[in-house]
């Protein structure tokens, strides 16, 4: 067991900036932080319980339908987070929309499960997915921060203002959608200038 | 809402399902090298949106309401999408080889295309959509991918053997290219009430 | 070719139905009880000692044993795409309060109709005022979001129209 199948997550190969994949949410949800932290959470949930599951039985999985039966346990688990989202934080639940239901083609989720829990043991998956998880939390949350506050000002998380100022005179425009390709693109250019992807 | 001209309008404009919804990025980013590719991909996906969204929404009236079994959806509907794009990967192989060989390797990445599984649901759950309409926005939201990504596609073969600074090069510069043209598709909006 | 896929796939299948059917029953009451109590928590901030009697989707709302006013939730069109929005009339048809329950429209700009400031202005007033006042009413439309601040008005006239058609008032 290795501390770096859990740290390649973060940077070196980051499923967002690196391996571009996971790119709809991302985008689509990083228009305030607190959404960012809600993604962030559902995703880890689903990506590490069906990898576990999947590193555990993959003995019993034949080779040939090994593709449905992933497709099954990651639709599975999100629809038990959906259902506990649903109840126990509706507004979250309105917030995230049908990106909550689209985790399951995530491609990050898929990929691991095929990539790596498949042939791994228990231990390492662990480490892999939570290392995946956090570094795709890093991402949108960072994205969503950005966002959030250029384009309204300041950012606010259940209900407190987290930053000591606010900006007198926001662009909306950065919480519209052109705004998130923007962020991204610039992101990704500043990371490529440090070599870091 | 039954208005069908306005969906149309609504689904390859307004509400584009790549510049505005963030759906299918995937594909936008990583098919759009080249014109000719992006037709291919749009086509296939067109197709798939349209059939996905008829047999999802029979599924979701006759099945999984009278037995009360909604919660059942997301499972339903990618079980759905992916047999039915795995079936007519065989079809196509069996029947028109020609055929294959241009879409074969779009077919696969169509399953985890997240816009296929995210307009059944937006047709079932967010807009509630009749049969026919569901089918309507299912075809319209295609041609709105394929449009997207053609455009995409027009502007990545230009930028190529165009001067830009080297962080910039691949897909930074996509994700600018697409930053302008969704800030373009941002003026559809409120077209139509 | 063998039998096991066939197999380990239905099995599966069965497996995670049951396991969902199980997670529905236990989440099902909460997702009613949490919606329950999102519409009451708008419906209380219109009518705040009150408390409301449903009947198919609209709400009489009854303070100390009288019947103060009644309240619907209306869905409307906005700029973004859907809003819901909850009407409380006074029992002669005027208005107590407005509240944008949820909204999609454009963060800062169309999103301001969901403000007091906007929202304000409908209390007291009587259907036929309820217009934007371009088209010859009483509300103000917020500048720069003429489409989102018209979906919210005809939302209300909307909800209006039928409490008075439900309740024959």
């Amino acid at each position: 067991m290795k501390v770096q199948e859990f740290t390649k997550g973060l940077v070196k190969k980051n499923p967002v900036l690196v391996l571009a994949l996971g790119l709809c949410p991302t985008l689509a949800i990083t228009t305030r932080v607190e959404n960012a932290l809600g993604m962030a959470f559902s995703f880890a949930f689903v990506l590490i319980f069906s990898n576990l599951l999947i590193s555990a039985i993959k003995g019993f999985i034949p080779k040939d339908v090994r593709i449905p039966t992933f497709i099954v346990i990651i639709a599975s688990f999100v629809t038990i987070i959906d259902l506990f989202i649903h109840g126990y934080s509706p507004s979250l639940y309105e917030q995230l929309g049908i990106f909550l239901p689209l985790i399951t083609v995530n491609c990050i989720i898929l990929g691991r499960a095929e990539a790596f829990a498949s042939k791994r043991p228990l231990g390492e998956t662990l480490l892999d997915t939570a290392g995946m998880s956090a570094g795709f939390a890093l991402i949108i949350v960072l994205i969503s921060g950005i966002r959030e506050f250029f384009g309204t000002g300041g950012i606010v998380i259940f209900g407190h203002q987290f930053l000591p100022f606010i900006l007198s005179s926001p662009a909306t425009g950065m919480i519209l959608p052109p705004g998130a390709f923007l962020v991204m693109g610039i992101l990704l250019a500043m990371l490529k200038k440090m070599g870091v992807v | 809402m039954e208005n069908l001209l306005s969906i149309v309008i609504a689904a390859v404009f307004i509400n584009n399902i790549v510049l505005t919804k963030f759906l299918g990025l995937c594909p936008f980013f990583g098919v759009s090298t080249r014109v000719r590719n992006a037709l291919m991909m749009g086509l296939a996906v067109t197709f798939v949106m349209s059939c996905a969204s008829i047999l999802t929404w029979l599924i979701y009236e006759y099945l999984l309401i009278p037995f009360e079994i909604e919660y059942m959806r997301i499972v339903a509907f990618i079980l759905v999408i992916a047999s039915f794009v795995q079936l007519v990967e065989i079809v196509i192989r069996k029947t028109l080889p020609d055929l294959y060989r241009a879409f074969g390797i779009y077919l696969p990445l169509i399953t985890t295309n997240c816009a296929i599984l995210g307009v059944t649901l937006i047709n079932v759950e967010v807009e509630s959509y009749s049969f026919v309409a569901s089918a309507v926005n299912g075809l319209a939201t295609g041609l709105g991918f394929s449009l997207a990504l053609f455009m995409m596609a027009g502007m990545r073969e230009r930028l190529e053997i165009s001067e830009q600074p080297v962080s910039f090069r691949g897909l930074p510069i996509a994700f600018i290219t697409a930053s302008l043209l969704a800030l373009a598709f941002q003026g559809f909006s409120g077209m139509v009430e | 070719m063998s039998a096991k896929p066939v197999v380990v796939l239905t099995a599966t299948c069965l497996v995670w139905g049951v396991l969902l059917g199980i997670t529905h029953v236990l989440t099902k009451d909460k997702i009613v009880e949490a919606e329950r109590a999102e519409i009451n928590k708008v419906l209380s901030e219109i009518f705040p000692s009150a408390s409301f009697v449903e009947e198919n989707g609209y709400y009489r709302c009854i303070e100390n044993g009288k019947l103060v006013g009644y309240a619907a939730i209306v869905e409307g069109a906005g700029y973004g795409g859907k809003m819901k929005v909850a009407v409380g009339i006074y029992v002669d048809n005027t208005i107590r309060g407005v509240r944008v329950v949820s909204h999609s429209e454009t963060p800062g700009l169309g999103s301001r109709v969901a403000e007091d400031e906007f929202l304000k202005q409908f209390e007291g007033k009587t259907l036929e005022r309820v217009w934007l006042k371009s088209d010859g009413g009483d509300i103000d439309a917020i500048t720069g979001a003429t489409i989102s601040s018209r979906a919210v008005v005809e939302a209300v006239r909307k909800g209006m129209e039928e409490l008075a058609r439900r309740f024959s008032l």
